[in-house]
């Protein structure tokens, strides 16, 4: 009498679910040995420009580069080196005083340009922009501006300062220094500082407070990440506020235990 | 506490277990009141060794009659003091406090004129140079690190600035080491390069000529002591470490490359300091579970030659070896 069950119970209730031979997304992590110039080519790449309707340039963090170069030293010391060839810019975003926000210095340029001009055509501090951009930017790679090398140096009033602050270029840092600043960006900080939470919680709800990589950029991005799963993964990494584990099945993301 | 550990150096004869050399009992009269927080011995030789503590006070005590030489007493408590390990033509005490002015006790005279001004919140760590007995470095709560040299009365030489921006006058009072306090200062043993540690969870290295940046990462360095990390530096191996309290662990970095080698876990509640003693080429930890550990480099074993018999002997430190055996002939 053959009334043995040749299916197994599950596979007759169709519980398991059949993992998807499909395209599985190739680990960012893996084979990413390049340099920094690469890595922040790389995450302009992820940028959503269409989000910000082309009004900012791509920006990618600092702790992004980290993630795909694998020595950090390296990585630091290219940026920098990029920084002092003019070929990138650094600001301080305002959330974290260890996010910087790395971009190119065309990039930075036309769109300040573009965004700027559009937005105060006709009133005064066109021009005090215009001229901050055409004389301070090249002459200058730093983070940030003090009052003397403003006013002695480039030759920039107090109330043209004051003009630029207006117009987002500059954020006061302290009495008599300010940090350079990207116009607008508050957006971008706004769902950027939502989005890190957002896949920070998704990967603290899970069973053991671990997820696969995989299975992270495999899942529907909630509606508070806008700027894509893959580019706060890759934020996440390099800030080490996971842990990665590499394991059989691929990368680990673990919540650390601190 | 640590500073007992350093009897070794004198010759106790029992290297493996170290024992309590000395101590003062909580009755003795001139005893701290609050916590202690930084000891160190004199560095010349062990006749004498200071203390400092919460209470407001810094002791002079004599080793032989553990009495009290010396007290300089402050109005502020006093977080850290370190005496210069080379000095030879001045005998001060660098005393960081809660208050924003860098004091510096004379040995000799029992004065504590001499005042640094310059930073605006506590002085959490100071440091002199193993390298020039005049260069002090000093980290305070206002995320600032700076060098003095105590001769020049006019200021401090150089105020280290993370992003290793131009340096201009008015750029000094922006420039910050960390993004948070900075808790702990430590010169690499040649003097040549200055590790700061910061609440922000970063250690920089810099190099103590001219406050740069060297931008060596050592990723995330889990810091949350509000008052000063004590941290050390090794010195005599090839490429040198440097040994951090991170969380309930120590973490060990290659200074010049940043890369972590390992974790040494041991302890069961946070470490508070840890001292490297280079002759014997060990590490002692001190940790907020009442333990002191001492941490040994583990040897490599020599590999056998062929033709000798392979040889029972452990390589084993007859320390470690059990005295039972699990025979049962023998007792």
């Amino acid at each position: 009498m053959s009334r043995k069950r040749h299916r197994l119970v599950p596979e007759t209730f169709g519980l398991k679910r059949r993992r998807e031979l499909g395209d599985v997304e190739a680990d960012p992590l893996r084979g990413e040995s390049g340099s920094a110039r690469e890595a922040v080519a790389e995450i302009v790449r992820l940028f959503p420009r269409v989000l910000f309707e082309d009004a900012l340039p791509p920006i990618a963090l600092r702790s992004q580069v980290y993630s795909l170069v694998p020595d950090r030293t390296v990585a630091d010391r290219q940026l920098k080196a990029l920084q002092e060839q003019g070929e990138i810019r650094i600001v301080q975003l305002g959330f974290d005083l260890d996010a910087q926000g790395i971009m190119f210095t065309e990039d930075y340029r036309t769109r300040v340009c573009d965004c700027v001009l559009k937005a105060c055509d006709g009133r005064p501090y066109a021009a005090a922009v215009q001229k901050f951009l055409a004389s301070v930017l090249p002459a200058c790679g730093d983070l940030s501006f003090q009052q003397d090398q403003m006013t002695q140096t480039f030759g920039f009033r107090d109330p043209e300062i004051t003009q630029l602050v207006k117009a987002g270029v500059l954020t006061v840092r302290d009495a008599g220094s300010w940090w350079l600043a990207v116009p607008g960006a508050g957006r971008f900080i706004k769902y950027f500082v939502k989005g890190r939470q957002a896949v920070l919680s998704m990967v603290r709800k899970a069973k053991y407070r671990e997820l696969l990589l995989s299975e992270l950029l495999g899942r529907r991005a909630p509606a508070s990440v806008r700027l894509g799963l893959a580019y706060h993964v890759h934020d996440l990494i390099g800030a080490q506020l996971v842990d990665c584990v590499s394991t059989t099945s691929g990368t680990l993301l673990r919540l650390p235990e601190t | 506490m640590l500073g007992f550990l350093s009897a070794r150096q004198a010759g106790l004869e029992d290297p493996l277990r170290l024992r309590r050399a000395e101590s003062t009992r909580r009755s003795h009269p001139d005893v701290h009141k609050y916590s202690v927080e930084t000891v160190q011995w004199y560095p010349h030789d062990t006749g004498m060794f200071t203390s400092s503590s919460f209470d407001k006070t810094l002791k002079v005590w004599d080793t032989n009659t553990l009495q009290i030489a010396d007290v300089f007493n402050f109005e502020e408590t006093v977080y850290s003091h370190h005496m210069s390990p080379v000095a030879t033509k001045h005998c001060l005490v660098a005393v960081g406090t809660r208050g924003p002015k860098v004091q510096l006790c004379d040995l000799k005279s029992g004065s504590c004129s001499h005042i640094l001004q310059g930073h605006r919140q506590e002085i959490l760590a100071v440091s002199w140079s193993p390298r020039y007995e005049y260069i002090l470095a000093t980290a305070s709560a206002d995320s600032r690190a700076k060098l003095w040299d105590v001769r020049r009365a006019s200021g401090c030489l150089i105020t280290l600035d993370q992003h290793n921006g131009k340096k201009s006058q008015a750029a000094e009072s922006a420039n910050t080491a960390h993004n948070g306090k900075v808790n702990g200062l430590c010169f690499t043993s040649d003097g040549l390069h200055l590790l700061t540690v910061g609440t922000d969870n970063r250690m920089r290295l810099w190099n103590s000529s001219n406050g740069e940046n060297t931008l060596v990462n050592y990723g995330k360095v889990y810091n949350d002591s509000r008052k000063g990390l004590k941290f050390t530096v090794s010195s005599g191996c090839s490429s040198e470490f440097v040994f951090v309290p991170y969380g309930s662990t120590i973490a060990v970095y290659t200074i010049y490359s940043g890369e972590q080698i390992t974790m040494l876990k041991g302890h069961y509640k946070s470490v508070d300091c840890c001292v490297f003693q280079s002759n014997f080429q060990e590490l002692y930890s001190g940790s907020r579970d009442c333990n002191i550990l001492a941490w040994v480099p583990s040897l490599c074993e020599s590999v056998p030659d062929d033709d000798d018999e392979t040889s029972t002997r452990s390589q084993l430190n007859p320390a470690f070896e059990d005295a039972w055996s699990s025979s049962d002939e023998e007792g």
